[in-house]
């Protein structure tokens, strides 16, 4: 940790605390719709810890904000597991919204589309149900000392090392290294381009200088 | 320049200009109606309307009048009250004009009641002072071998006759016996020997107020007023042509230097990229120590912008989600998002990958080098199109050149000619320079569209021809 120094306001300035998380949905196909009321699919919408702790340590609850035709659409989860399970036939923007203890801290949103279809691909390898998670990182810029305090002190649950649905280790560096790469190609490109443009300045510096002479009915005697 | 200036009078001097009042009330003194303390109703205004102002205006005793303060003047126009008094009786009566030296007696309609009085027009009737000299100040201080003593009586005569109406004087001046003299020449002598009449004749310690009149610069003047009326339409036309032209030409300039400037801006940004990548190679401090100081030594732009986007700071306290720090500003225009998805697409990457911390650093920065990219891809574009209208300019001055010159200069320049045909045919970054190979390799740089400079080549070099045709006309006037 660098400098420490608490401000007015109670902040820990110079403190960053960084708390991944992984939020998504999975979907299962009945396998056809239901008669009554003609939903499809049955939907879990989460949001879950990336390193496997205790969230509630500091999180004090999850709201999720549901589409408007569902029967009172905001749906409060105040400890774990931080989730929703419901049933449906449409896909639809959920609004995540998680409050923290201190109530100083602004909560954090995230936005998350719900999806229940599979690519055509999944369909044809027969899968039932769909995972869509994604990886985020929720940043604690200066905490308050007590969230601070509460941030440090979350118990790790179970013992066996948490997996979850996508493998986001792997993930993380095939895009390091794809980005490396494109960056790599990327500054050669410029380097080729700023060669270019320097060769044509110079030969516009020149051709100007050649048209100069040549207005003026001077007898060409440049070197070039 | 008027009588004012040669007077040297201030302008805004107030003008005791005549005004009715002081015309016609000869000594009488205007009766001032005091107006009532208690502010009646204008004629024809609506009471309730009144009602609403008034009230208001009881309360603040100060504020400026709302309605006009003179209630006998109405809100509306008066109508004409005639019959209400007496007629006063008129006469016809003798006059004498005080203007007059003669003495004449006419006659004219007045009011009895102002018989007996001066005729009121005589005050319009100013005279103008005009020096006179003896025979000693004549010889001693007037003498100029320019005019004569007869021309110069002559002159003052007629400018006594015609009150300095110098037009007038110029018109009657006595061709037959005197030279004939320009109205500047006239007006010269008269206020020269006005001015030195009254040095000679001011006393000692004061300063004698001087009449300035620039004969030379009314010349010029005059002559320049002459020479612009007596343009022929062609002349006129003709030099509104080249005006135009002119300042297109200077437009053009501008926009060439300041295209010139964003070049520079750009190169030493790509060339920071470039070191960039030396020190990412040897992290070394003395080289990066040696690199900053090279770029304030080269006086070129201390902190070029890397690639022209501005990722906000994320510096203020508080919670935040790291992925918010991989958004586009808003700022970044259309065009540019474009591009970057269309290199990132290209590239097979994602346009929000996972946003750990290292990632979205590299990804950031990544954008920024593809932004780069588009901006010299841009600047490569109006280079290309320099280049055309140079070289079209080129070929047309060596064809327009007949000879053994022509040849060795085209020889000569060759070597430039086949580089720069390359680069107005290519539009990818590799340029065969040297007889290296040209490569199968596909280049990002070419997914890019550069919309906005997409007027086709033929177009181009067409607008290329037609403006060095203006530019050789213009030499030619010129």
């Amino acid at each position: 940790m660098t400098t420490q120094t608490q401000d007015s306001a109670g902040r820990q300035k110079g403190v960053v605390v960084v708390k991944p998380v992984v939020y998504g949905n999975i979907a299962r196909y009945f396998g056809k719709k239901r008669e009554e009321d003609g939903h499809t699919h049955q939907w879990t919408v989460y949001v879950k810890p990336f390193n496997n702790e205790d969230m509630s340590a500091y999180v004090k609850k999850i709201n999720f904000k549901l589409h408007d035709s569902y029967p009172n659409p905001n749906r409060v989860v105040t400890k774990p597991p931080y989730e929703v399970t419901e049933t449906g036939w449409g896909e639809f923007e959920i609004i995540i919204k998680v409050y923290f203890n201190d109530p100083q801290e602004r909560p954090v949103t995230i936005y998350h589309l719900l999806k229940l279809f599979q690519s055509e691909t999944d369909v044809m390898l027969g899968k039932k149900s769909l995972v869509v998670e994604y990886y985020d990182e929720m940043v604690f810029q200066d905490p308050t000392v007590t969230m601070m305090s509460m941030l440090a002190n979350t118990s790790s649950l179970g013992v066996s090392s948490h997996k979850h649905e996508t493998d986001f280790d792997e993930k993380k560096e095939r895009t390091i290294n794809k980005i490396s790469n494109a960056h790599g190609k990327i500054r050669y490109e410029i380097d080729q381009m700023n060669e270019k443009l320097k060769k044509s300045k110079d030969a516009i510096a020149k051709m100007k200088k050649e048209i100069a002479k040549l207005e003026e009915g001077v007898i060409v005697d440049g070197d070039f | 320049m008027d009588v004012r200036d040669i007077l040297e009078l201030d302008s805004n001097q107030p003008n005791d200009f005549v005004t009715k009042e002081s015309l016609m009330n000869d000594g009488k003194k205007k009766k001032i109606k005091k107006p009532d303390p208690a502010v009646k109703r204008p004629e024809g205004m609506h009471r309730e309307l009144w009602g609403l102002l008034h009230s208001d205006s009881r309360y603040q005793t100060d504020a400026a009048p709302i309605v006009p303060s003179d209630t006998k003047q109405g809100y509306k126009q008066m109508k004409a009250r005639i019959g209400s008094s007496k007629v006063r009786p008129w006469k016809w009566m003798p006059f004498t004009n005080p203007a007059r030296k003669d003495g004449a007696i006419f006659y004219h309609w007045g009011r009895v009641a102002d018989e007996g009085k001066d005729y009121p027009f005589a005050r319009f009737n100013k005279t103008v002072d005009i020096p006179t000299f003896s025979d000693l100040e004549y010889q001693q201080h007037l003498h100029d071998d320019k005019w004569t003593r007869q021309e110069t009586e002559h002159l003052f005569d007629l400018c006594k006759r015609f009150e300095i109406r110098f037009v007038v004087v110029h018109d009657r001046w006595d061709r037959e016996r005197y030279k004939a003299y320009s109205i500047e020449d006239l007006k010269e002598r008269y206020y020269n020997i006005c001015n030195i009449l009254a040095k000679v004749r001011a006393p000692q310690g004061s300063e004698p107020k001087i009449k300035a009149f620039d004969a030379e610069h009314e010349r010029r003047r005059k002559l320049q007023l002459t020479k612009l009326f007596e343009r022929t339409p062609e002349q006129v036309e003709e030099e509104e042509y080249l005006i135009g032209e002119l300042k297109k030409i200077e437009l053009r300039k501008k926009e060439r230097e300041k295209k010139q400037q964003d070049l520079q801006k750009l190169i030493t940004a790509a060339d920071s990229n470039a070191d960039n990548r030396k020190a990412d190679r040897k992290t070394t401090k003395k080289k990066l120590q040696a690199k900053e100081l090279k770029i304030k030594d080269g006086g070129a732009i201390a902190n070029p912008e890397p690639g022209g986007i501005k990722f906000p700071d994320f510096k203020a306290s508080g919670t935040s989600l790291r992925s918010q720090r991989m958004k586009l500003p808003a700022t970044i225009g259309q065009k540019k998002t474009k591009a970057i998805e269309q290199v990132l697409e290209e590239l097979g990457l994602e346009f929000n990958p996972m946003p750990t911390e290292e990632i979205v650093t590299s990804f950031n920065s990544l954008r920024q080098d593809i932004v780069l990219l588009y901006e010299l891809k841009l600047a490569m574009a109006t280079c290309q199109y320099e280049m055309q209208t140079l070289k079209h300019r080129h070929d047309q001055l060596i064809a327009n050149r007949s000879g053994g010159s022509v040849t060795h200069s085209q020889f000569k320049a060759s070597s430039l000619d086949s580089f720069i045909e390359d680069i107005i045919g290519s539009s990818s970054v590799e340029v065969s320079y040297g007889g290296s190979s040209p490569s199968k390799r596909k280049f990002l740089v070419d997914t890019i569209d550069v919309v906005g400079t997409s007027t086709t080549p033929t177009k181009k070099r067409k607008a290329a021809i037609e403006q060095s045709n203006i530019l050789k006309k213009i030499k030619q006037k010129m």
